[in-house]
This record gives C-alpha cells, sequence and structure tokens, in this order.
C-alpha cells in the first residue's frame, strides 16, 4: 500500500477543500436565490452534517482500519459530545422556552423549580467545550483501559463496545437522569450570541465543520506517518508479535481509542446545533454499526475511504428515503453485503484497481507486479481470535 | 385453620343470629346457574325501580338491600349507575320512569330505553318503542356516599360470583373495608364454600376485619392468626395498629410479634417468588442465545441477523396461528394475499402451538440456509466482516418484516394451556414461565444430544475445531457448516416462537435481544455450550435481584451490562474458556 502522498493527491486534497471551505459558503451566500450557482441553506445544513459523520468515520477508521479494534461505540462518544453541546445550548434558550421559565423545559416539567447543580456550569461556553473533550475522553480511558488491560480484542471488544453503547442508551433514555430522556434536547435559539436560526450562523458552523474535518484528515495523515502509527498498524497484524518486540501494545491502543473518542465527540459537539435536536436514539447500537458501514463502502485502511463512504452513503440515504422510503433499509443492506462479500476494500479500493488496471492497459507488453491483495489486510484481523 | 376462623368473643351471639337469617340467602347465592335461569322476578324489579327513585337515606337503604337479590340484572344496573349509564325518563303522566338504554343503535345513533321496572322497551303513546339520544336523557344522580353503597353491595354481591378468582377478590376486598357487619357474612360464605383458595381468603378477610373488634381478646387473636397466616394484605393495618396510641401493651406485643411473622413471610415469597422469575428469566434468555451459542459460539460467524431469525420464528407462529383460526390478509409489495384459516376451535385451536413451534423451526432453519449459501460461505476466514455482512441482512429482513406483515405490532393469541397462573403460598408461578423453563431444558438435552451423541454432531465438532484438517479427512465441510447454521437458525426460531407468547411480535423483535444474546454467548465462553446455560440462567437470575432491588428493570438491565464488562475484566473469555495451546486461542 502506498503511504507517500504524491503531489497530485496533495492538489486534489487541496482542491476539494478549497472548494468545500471557500467556494460553496460563497455561493450559498453572495448568489441570488434564484442563480442556478445558488446552494442553499438546506443543501448547506445537509452537507454540514456529511463533514460531522465523516470525522466520526474517520475516526471509527483510525481504530478498525488502523489497529483492527472494531468499536461498534462511536457513535456513544458522538452523542456525549452532541449532548454537552446540547446542555449548553439548553441553558442559552434562556426563558424563551415554553414555559418562560429560567430553567429548561423539561426540567420545568418535571417539577424542578432551580437548576440541579451539574447543570450550573454549562451556561459557560469554555467549561462545555472542555466538558465536551473530557467527559467521553474519560469514559474512553476508563473503559479502554479495562478492556485492552486483559488483553479483550477482535470480536469480543466489538461486542462489548457494543453492551456499552447499548447501556448508555438505556441510561440516557431514563427522566431521571436529568438529560431529557427520550426526547432529548431541542429548541435551541442561540450559541455565542449568534441566532442558530439565521443563515449565517449555520453558514459558520459548515465552515467549522469542513475545516475540523480538514484538520482531523490532515492530522491523522500526519499520525500515521510517525511511530506510532507504524506500531499502531502493526498491533493490527500481529498484536502478539508487537508485545514480543517490547512494545506496551495497550498504552498504544489506549491512546488512540482516546483519541478518536475525542475527536468524534468533537464532531458531535459541531453536529448539534446544526441538526437541532439530540436525542438517546443517536447513541443507539445501529447508529454505531451505521458508521461503520460509512467505512467499509468508503473503503478501510485510507483515510480518504471513510470520508468518501459517509457521504456517499448518506447522500444516497437522503434520495432514496425520499424517493424509495420503504425500500431504503434494504437498498442499505444490500449495498452492504455486496461490498463487503465482493469489494473488502471499498470504493477507494475499486478506484485504485481502476487505475492499476488502466496503467497495465497503457503498458501491456510490460509484466506488472500484481496489484496488493485485498485479503492481505482483511486475514491481518485474526481469524483465531474467535475461536 | 377452620376453627380458629370461628373463633369468637363472648360479644359475637347476636351476630351469629344474624348470620342465621342471612344463610338461606347466601345457600341460594351457592346456586348461582340455576339463579341465572330464572327470569327477574317483578320482585326484583320494583325493588330496583324503587332503589332509583328514592331519594337520600332511604335509597342508601334501598340500594343496600338489593345486595340480597343476587340478580345479573341488579348487578348490572349498580355497575351502570355510577358510570351515568342509568336514565330517569319523565313519562307523559308525569311520573319518572328509569331505563337503561339497548346496545343496539340505529341508522341516527339513537338507542332503544328498556324499562328497568318492566324489561320491556318504553313505548310512546301509539305503543311503538321509543328511541332516544344518550346525551339527551338525564342520568340518575349519584353522590360519594351512594357510590359507595353502590359499591359494598356490589362486592357483597360478588361473594357469590361462579368464578372463584372473582369470589376471593370479593372477600379479600370486603376484609380491606374492616366492617364488623360483614364477619357475619363471611363466615356464612366460609360454611359453604368449597374452594380451598378462597377459604383460606375468608380466614384472612374476617381476621383482618375483626382487628376493629372492640373486644381486645378477639382482637389480640386476630393479630396472631394474621401473623400465623403471613397476611401480606394486613402489613399496613399491622403497622398502624403498633403506630397507634391507643394500643394496649399485649396487643402491642402480639402485633410486633406478627409483623415480625408477616415480614418473614413476604421476604421469603419475594425471595422464591425472585428465584423463579430469574429462572424463568434466565431460561427465556437460554432459549434466544442457545442459536447464537451455534452459530456465534461454535462457527464464529457473527451473526447479527439472530435477532431477525428470531422474528422469523415468531411471525412463522402468528401466520400459524391465524390459519387455525380465521385466515390472515397480507399485503406484501402492494399485493394482496389471503391465507385461508380453518377455523378451527377448541382443543383443536389450542394445539396451533405445538404446530407453530415445529414450523418455525423449519422456516428460520431455510431462512439460515440461504443464508449461509448466499452470505456467510463467503465470509468464514473473516469473522468481522461476517458481523457487517448479517447486519446488512438482518437490516434487510426487517424492512422485509415491515412490508409483509405492517410496521405495527401483532398479537399472537396464546392457547389456554400457555396462560394463566397458579399460586402456591402466596408466589405466583405463570403457565408460560413454567413452560418455558421446560422448554428451554428440552432444547438444551436435544442440542447436546444432536451434538455428541450422533454421527452429524461428531462431524459438526470435527468441522468446527478445524475446517481444514476435516477436510482433509475427507468430510463435505461445505455441507456441514450449511447444516450447522441451519440447526442454529432453527433453535433461533423456537426461540421467536415462545416469544411470541410473551410479547407482541414486530419488525424489530429481535433488536430487543441481539445485545443480551451476544452477552449471554460470551460471558459464557464462546464455544462452550453449557456455559451458555450457565451464563443465561446467572444473567437472568441477578438481572431479576437486581430489578428488586433498585426497583426499576431498566436501571437492573444497566447495571448487568456493567457488571458484565467488569466480569469480563476477571475471565477475558468467558465462563468456561475453550483451551488451547495457539497463542491466538
Amino acid at each position: 500500500m502506498k503511504r507517500e502522498t504524491s503531489t497530485l493527491q496533495w492538489l486534489a486534497v487541496f482542491l476539494v477543500s478549497f472548494i468545500a471551505i471557500v467556494v460553496v459558503p460563497c455561493l450559498n451566500a453572495f448568489t441570488p436565490e434564484l442563480s442556478s450557482y445558488h446552494i442553499s441553506n438546506f443543501t448547506l445544513n445537509l452537507w454540514g452534517k456529511y463533514f460531522c459523520y465523516g470525522t466520526v468515520a474517520i475516526t471509527v477508521d483510525l481504530l478498525w482500519g488502523y489497529t483492527g479494534l472494531l468499536s461498534l461505540g462511536q457513535c456513544l462518544f458522538f452523542a456525549l459530545g452532541a449532548y454537552m453541546m446540547g446542555m449548553y445550548l439548553m441553558r442559552m434558550i434562556g426563558n424563551l422556552g415554553q414555559y418562560h421559565q429560567p430553567i429548561p423545559d423539561f426540567l420545568v416539567f418535571l417539577g424542578w423549580t432551580r437548576l440541579p447543580p451539574f447543570w450550573r456550569p454549562f451556561s459557560n461556553f469554555p467549561f462545555a467545550v472542555a466538558m465536551v473533550a473530557l467527559l467521553p475522553g474519560l469514559l474512553a480511558f476508563v473503559f479502554g483501559f479495562l478492556a485492552f488491560r486483559s488483553r479483550i480484542r477482535g470480536v469480543y471488544f466489538s461486542i462489548l463496545t457494543q453492551a456499552l453503547t447499548y447501556a448508555a442508551c438505556l441510561l440516557f433514555f431514563r427522566n431521571d437522569i436529568l438529560m431529557g430522556g427520550n426526547n432529548g434536547f431541542t429548541d435551541f435559539k442561540f450559541m455565542l450570541g449568534y441566532d442558530l436560526r439565521s443563515a449565517g450562523t449555520q453558514r459558520g458552523l459548515y465552515v467549522a465543520s469542513a475545516i475540523f474535518l480538514l484538520i482531523v484528515y490532515l492530522g491523522f495523515k500526519q499520525l500515521t506517518l510517525t511511530r506510532l502509527g507504524k506500531v499502531q498498524r502493526a498491533i493490527r497484524d500481529s498484536e502478539n508479535r508487537v508485545l514480543f518486540s517490547g512494545y506496551a501494545a495497550a498504552n498504544y491502543k489506549l491512546f488512540i481509542f482516546v483519541l478518536a473518542s475525542i475527536v468524534a465527540a468533537m464532531a458531535g459537539a459541531l453536529y448539534v446545533p446544526q441538526v437541532g435536536i439530540i436525542n438517546p436514539s443517536e447513541m443507539g447500537t445501529d447508529r454505531s454499526l451505521e458508521a461503520v458501514v460509512w467505512v467499509a463502502v468508503g473503503g478501510r485502511g485510507t483515510l480518504v475511504g471513510p470520508i468518501i463512504g459517509a457521504i456517499f452513503v448518506n447522500v444516497l440515504k437522503s434520495w432514496s428515503t425520499r424517493a424509495y422510503p420503504d425500500y431504503w433499509p434494504i437498498f442499505l443492506g444490500g449495498m452492504f453485503l455486496l461490498v463487503v462479500i465482493f469489494l473488502p476494500r471499498g470504493l477507494v479500493g475499486l478506484a485504485e484497481h481502476g487505475v492499476n488496471l488502466f496503467k497495465k492497459m497503457r503498458s501491456a507488453p510490460e509484466p506488472e507486479p500484481a496489484p496488493p491483495s485485498p485479503e492481505a489486510d482483511s486475514a491481518a484481523v485474526n481469524p483465531a481470535a474467535v475461536k | 385453620m377452620t376453627k380458629s376462623v370461628l373463633r369468637r368473643g363472648p360479644g359475637r351471639v347476636r351476630k351469629g343470629i344474624f348470620s342465621l337469617i342471612f344463610l338461606p340467602l347466601l345457600l341460594l347465592a351457592g346456586l348461582p346457574a340455576f339463579a341465572d335461569q330464572q327470569p327477574e322476578s317483578p320482585a326484583t324489579r320494583q325493588a330496583l325501580a324503587k332503589a332509583i327513585t328514592a331519594e337520600g337515606d332511604q335509597q342508601i337503604k334501598d340500594v343496600t338491600a338489593l345486595a340480597d337479590t343476587h340478580s345479573d340484572l341488579v348487578r348490572k344496573v349498580l355497575n351502570a349507575w355510577p358510570l351515568d349509564e342509568l336514565y330517569i325518563i319523565d313519562a307523559p303522566d308525569g311520573s319518572k320512569i328509569p331505563c337503561m338504554l339497548d346496545d343496539a343503535q340505529d341508522a341516527d345513533g339513537k338507542q332503544k330505553a328498556i324499562r328497568i321496572d318492566t324489561g320491556a322497551f318504553l313505548n310512546d303513546a301509539s305503543g311503538k318503542p321509543q328511541s332516544f339520544f344518550a346525551n339527551d336523557l338525564t342520568s340518575v344522580d349519584t353522590d360519594m356516599r351512594l357510590r359507595r353503597a353502590i359499591q359494598d353491595t356490589l362486592d357483597l354481591m360478588a361473594l357469590s360470583d361462579p368464578n372463584p378468582e372473582a369470589r376471593k377478590n370479593a372477600v379479600m376486598k370486603l376484609g380491606m373495608l374492616q366492617k364488623l357487619s360483614y364477619v357475619p357474612i363471611l363466615e356464612a360464605r366460609l360454611a359453604k364454600e368449597t374452594n380451598g383458595n378462597v377459604r383460606a381468603a375468608i380466614g384472612e378477610a374476617v381476621a383482618t376485619i375483626e382487628l376493629k373488634d372492640p373486644d381486645s381478646a378477639v382482637q389480640i387473636a386476630a393479630i396472631q392468626k394474621l401473623g400465623e397466616l403471613g397476611s401480606m394484605g394486613s402489613r399496613d393495618v399491622m403497622q398502624s395498629i403498633i403506630e397507634s396510641a391507643k394500643t394496649n401493651p399485649a396487643e402491642m406485643k402480639a402485633a410486633k410479634k406478627s409483623l415480625a411473622l408477616i415480614d418473614a413471610h413476604i421476604a421469603r415469597v419475594n425471595f422464591f417468588g425472585t428465584i423463579f422469575r430469574g429462572l424463568s428469566l434466565g431460561s427465556i434468555l437460554l432459549v434466544v442465545a442457545i442459536g447464537l451459542a451455534i452459530t456465534f459460539g461454535l462457527m464464529g460467524v457473527i451473526n447479527m441477523a439472530h435477532g431477525e431469525l428470531i422474528a422469523v420464528g415468531a411471525y412463522t407462529c402468528y401466520v400459524v396461528e391465524n390459519v387455525f383460526s380465521s385466515g390472515l390478509w397480507l399485503s406484501p409489495f402492494g399485493f394482496s394475499m389471503h391465507l385461508p384459516g380453518l377455523n378451527l376451535g377448541g382443543w383443536m385451536y389450542q394445539s396451533y402451538f405445538v404446530f407453530a413451534i415445529i414450523a418455525s423451526f423449519i422456516t428460520a432453519a431455510l431462512v439460515g440456509i440461504v443464508l449461509e449459501v448466499f452470505v456467510i460461505r463467503f465470509l468464514y476466514r473473516r469473522p468481522l466482516e461476517s458481523l457487517l455482512a448479517t447486519w446488512g441482512v438482518s437490516l434487510i429482513l426487517q424492512q422485509l418484516f415491515h412490508l409483509v406483515f405492517g410496521a405495527a405490532n401483532v398479537q399472537v393469541n396464546s392457547p389456554a394451556w400457555l396462560s394463566g397462573n397458579f399460586t402456591i403460598d402466596d408466589v405466583t408461578l405463570g403457565y408460560n414461565r413454567i413452560f418455558v423453563i421446560g422448554f428451554a431444558a428440552v432444547i438444551v438435552l436435544c442440542t447436546w444430544l444432536l451434538l455428541t451423541k450422533t454421527p452429524l454432531g461428531l462431524l459438526i465438532r470435527a468441522v468446527m475445531q478445524n475446517r481444514n484438517m476435516a477436510a482433509c479427512m475427507g468430510v463435505r465441510t461445505e455441507r456441514v457448516n450449511m447444516l450447522t447454521f441451519a440447526f442454529g437458525s432453527g433453535l433461533a426460531g423456537l426461540a421467536g416462537a415462545f416469544l411470541s407468547q410473551i410479547g407482541n411480535v414486530g419488525p424489530s423483535l429481535g433488536q430487543n435481544y441481539i445485545v443480551d444474546c451476544f452477552m449471554t454467548v460470551v460471558v459464557g465462553g464462546v464455544g462452550n455450550l453449557f456455559g451458555t446455560v450457565y451464563s443465561a440462567l446467572g444473567i437472568g437470575t441477578v438481572d431479576e435481584i437486581l430489578q428488586q432491588v433498585f426497583g426499576s428493570p431498566v436501571v437492573g438491565k444497566i447495571t448487568v451490562l456493567v457488571c458484565i464488562i467488569l466480569f469480563l475484566q476477571w475471565r477475558p473469555s468467558g465462563l468456561f474458556a475453550t483451551k488451547g495451546r495457539g497463542l491466538e486461542g
């Protein structure tokens, strides 16, 4: 697999980010609504959401594609980050809620007259942002520490993360933890004094999501090139050899797991002001599996793959839920089956295969080295682990 | 026991005579079948009409007197009264006629009026039945006192209900009212009551009432008796006796002793109840997880579609049930389709569940075969990807259920022999809970026999231990894989058939169980069938105990999940790890 990035690829990254970060918002802001170049607020908002999904997908890939840890709980961290930001946004509603009370509506509904103590500091934006990183990070640290210390790996790790997510989801459905219960948080009004319902604020959030995705992409790209990145891939390919070579594999895995969780949580924090609602169904076990689908469809083991996968699947979803609402889950499931069985390296793998084929045809007489086997990666996820 | 119930203080003779007067009436009431066949006597109707039109204290007296009639009509009218479904219609001559409306409505929504005093329709001047809008009529007023009198009368009448359960409830209700005047009535009932449960309830109710007796000796005897009976219902009363300032020391001593006895009894009942519910919950877990113990545990396929295979079984049961009764309309993909029903009744219908169990196993096994041949076959070497592929399958299946059977949950009627329960010493044992324990035992036994005592079982174990080696020895591993997967899927179908009996069936039925299934198998130790048995029963019992402790199923469940995560710290490969020498094993 190629690890260096060619000038051409850098150029592509630059071009795509330039379009996403500069051109698209400008088209939204400065073109008349009826012009064919105009990008509507709705579309912009949608793509802001896709970028947040893309960020989650990258973190899933960092864990799965690069470290061999298939986490089925990445959306838990995403939703936790979203909840932390949601608490701040709920405080910013002030007394504009249904009950015109200085505390959030659902608390009034539950019979509270004063703000519960743990809600108080969330009026402070820096505190809320700190919590976005700290709380999911802490949870990931504790869970990861326990899991990696006792060498839970492979399928067991996946199932445990799923159990953790399920437990958290059940917990957040309850009213008595004072996090909005079933309905979660919604009806947000202001963020840092800006009106969330205005097009300008939404544009700002879109740009922030795009920039955040770019930073995460570049950061992870750098990370995978360092020694840590090499150990990470070594753990994926043969954890025992890493252990025998004297590396504390658990610590590396823990670092990656916590990092991925914090990044996913931040994506959640950017996501919630854009969609305007957060409820426990966002942390259900199926959401995390869906994030894994994005990575598998895009192509795991590459950093572009997850972004492409997340955007591709979600564009398809937006279209087909409108066009064929009854058949969308069948589409998704079917696509997934096909990808897993026939395209183990996803869309990126398919593209690389196409490029290789093209090169081969151009230099037909010369014998070419065989393209990297798609099986090489997947075999590394150890089949023996399930025994 | 009967003796102690009848033990009375000296002041009871007058009441004894009183009960003698009641006895013939109650004897009459003891023959409800006979009473039912009689047309309502005009006297009853007149008494009823009089009670309805009377005023104030007289009305309450009249209503109370109605208890002696034991007529179904009285019961019906008294039930309708507080609901404002009893009307007074002013006749042309100025008299007031109490009426109820007929059930049948005509085209305008009007209903005919039935006169209470004669039972005939209320006619207009020309002699035709008159119809009314319910809203236009004045209903007979009730106040708090009257409603209470009506309720008391109904309770008294329920003492002679043909259904023992209703009699028992009525007895318990009367006991709770603690009116001394009920003691003779209850004792009279005891004299001819044949049902053991009702007799016990009467004894308890009499003792509860006697707590209010002015005679201290009677009271103490009653307190002691309630303590001996371990009467859970009288715990609050006992508490209030202890807290009351008027209690004398002897009573206090007896009450404290009885309260301790009652508490011990409650603790015992809770303990056995929890153990029993825990066992049955564990059996449910076992039934749903044992299929996964084969497909995931033995074969290593992370089968996220396991939940949907369970749902296949449940829907099969639904279809079979409908075919045995009146048929079923389905509209898959916009087509309309009718499955004709056999319209069976009686035991023929009741036995549908036996066929449904077999059909569920076969259907789910067939789905499993399709799944294995088209998907799983390619993924034996890539376990993590089998997780993703089977999740795709689960999405497709869920949506198919949605399209074929509709988004709403459907209800499967349980056969009579699975609904209901019986009580041993206050511990309620539901038939379906007992059934699932036996069902789980049979399934485990059959699975064990299949795996260890048949040639196929030998092949299965060989292939699961080492596919390549088995293939080298000439085993047709592809077929063995397929059959094993089909067997695991069939077991999931069996679980579905049972789950359809304890709840509604919906497209996401399986999703509620999938995490639990994986937890059960992982805790038990992957690849070890008996590990799954132990872990299912253990998780079920712990879950039930934690639900008791926290008083909430959800908190209990969350705690169980956290406990499991911590447990796996201690034993990362489950209760019974499969031992191997391989480093990666």
